[in-house]
């Protein structure tokens, strides 16, 4: 899965009017899954395409994509993967990482502000 | 709400932007607000190219600095995130450049070039096939090439831009097409990332041997990756195939191209149970 692919679909689904948001992993800190810049596409129906590190990171991203759509703010979601190697958890690379997830098109706030 | 609706450049057309510099437009830098000290602000972003700006993040200031980093990143093709201290408080912006996804040429329409265009596909390679027998450098047989050309080996490469973002692979059906491949390639302006070729030692080391005979400077031919591919046992086109891809990768990510287990020994520094270590003494 290339950024091309990815970058492809969000373009065909702003197109069809599809409620989408794309999560970006922005900065990692000790051993990830991936590095900064890895993406992927959610749709409201929580399907996934690409992966930010596999699926407990993206469990946790997938966890907060539902209110992102929905509100259309986005959200810089903090996923540790420092669990204790014997807690048998899939999240034990020993890093954390930060990931922008954002609606596709942003949902135009009233002329009120907030 | 600072900056006009015509200001807002959202995800989506972020990605549009994005998409056209991966597939060999216009390279452009994504500069994107993650945290700030006004919610308002996180989300908005400026689209950066060489030529010009797109959208706004607020301030004339944070626009002017951001600029700056999307220039910085498009330079040195690397993302990340940048803190900044502006009166008004403490900022991070996620920076992105897009270059064009690097391209393969495959010179030679056969069962490994066949193999090799399905791995750099997946590899997120545009690949481009290259053969003088157009029955060879067919769609039927490359579904996933970006590109097929029927060419002459005289001028195999007189439609294509070879150049930094370019990786070529010659597994032509003969080392008189390789010859002359390599010939044309080395006489070029900016030579290719990577370039490859298939061969036995024999065939390499012959190869070789003409080019230097007819002119080519010795040291020209060292960047050239021959035989082609890493080590690891490859017989059938298929294996030989991911051993090439493998290669590209290597060369792409600055891999070293050995086992990771006999480099990191982990099993050196782990402790031996406790009762069996030194018995008896």
């Amino acid at each position: 899965m290339d950024d091309r692919e990815i970058y492809a679909a969000a373009v065909r689904a702003a197109e069809s009017e599809q409620a989408m948001a794309i999560a970006t992993v922005v900065r990692v800190k000790g051993s990830t899954p991936r590095g900064p810049g890895s993406k992927m596409l959610i749709g409201a129906d929580g399907r996934q395409l690409g992966t930010i590190g596999g699926g407990c990171a993206d469990a946790e991203v997938l966890e907060v994509t539902g209110e992102v759509i929905e509100t259309g703010v986005p959200r810089l979601v903090r996923v540790e993967l420092t669990d204790d190697y014997l807690s048998w958890s899939p999240a034990v690379c020993g890093g954390v990482m930060e990931v922008f997830v954002e609606p596709l098109q942003a949902r135009r706030r009233s002329p009120a502000g907030s | 709400m600072s900056g006009s609706q015509a200001d807002v450049v959202s995800a989506a057309e972020a990605a549009r932007h994005a998409l056209a510099a991966l597939e060999g437009g216009t390279p452009v830098a994504l500069v994107t607000v993650v945290r700030a000290p006004v919610d308002d602000a996180v989300g908005r972003r400026l689209v950066v190219s060489a030529e010009e700006v797109r959208g706004a993040l607020g301030s004339a200031e944070l626009d002017e600095r951001a600029v700056e980093y999307a220039r910085e990143a498009l330079a040195a093709r690397s993302c990340g995130t940048r803190e900044l201290e502006l009166s008004g408080g403490s900022w991070t912006l996620y920076v992105e450049p897009q270059h064009a996804v690097p391209e393969l040429l495959i010179v030679g329409a056969g069962h490994i070039g066949q193999a090799l265009s399905r791995f750099a596909a997946l590899l997120g390679f545009r690949v481009t096939i290259l053969d003088d027998r157009p029955e060879f450098a067919s769609h039927e047989r490359f579904p996933e090439a970006t590109r097929l050309l029927v060419v002459s080996y005289e001028d195999p490469f007189r439609d294509v831009v070879v150049g930094p973002d370019t990786c070529v692979v010659l597994v032509t059906r003969g080392h008189k097409y390789d010859y002359d491949c390599i010939l044309q390639l080395l006489s070029m302006e900016a030579p290719p990332a990577y370039l490859g070729m298939i061969g036995s030692r024999r065939r390499v080391r012959a190869t070789f041997e003409a080019l230097v005979r007819d002119g080519v400077d010795r040291e020209r031919l060292g960047p050239v990756h021959a035989p082609i591919g890493l080590d690891i046992g490859a017989e059938t086109p298929e294996e030989i195939a991911l051993a090439i891809a493998a290669e590209l990768v290597a060369v792409r990510r600055g891999g070293s191209g050995g086992r990771l287990s006999e480099r990191e020994r982990v099993l050196d520094r782990v402790a031996p149970a406790r009762g069996t270590e030194q018995r008896g003494e």
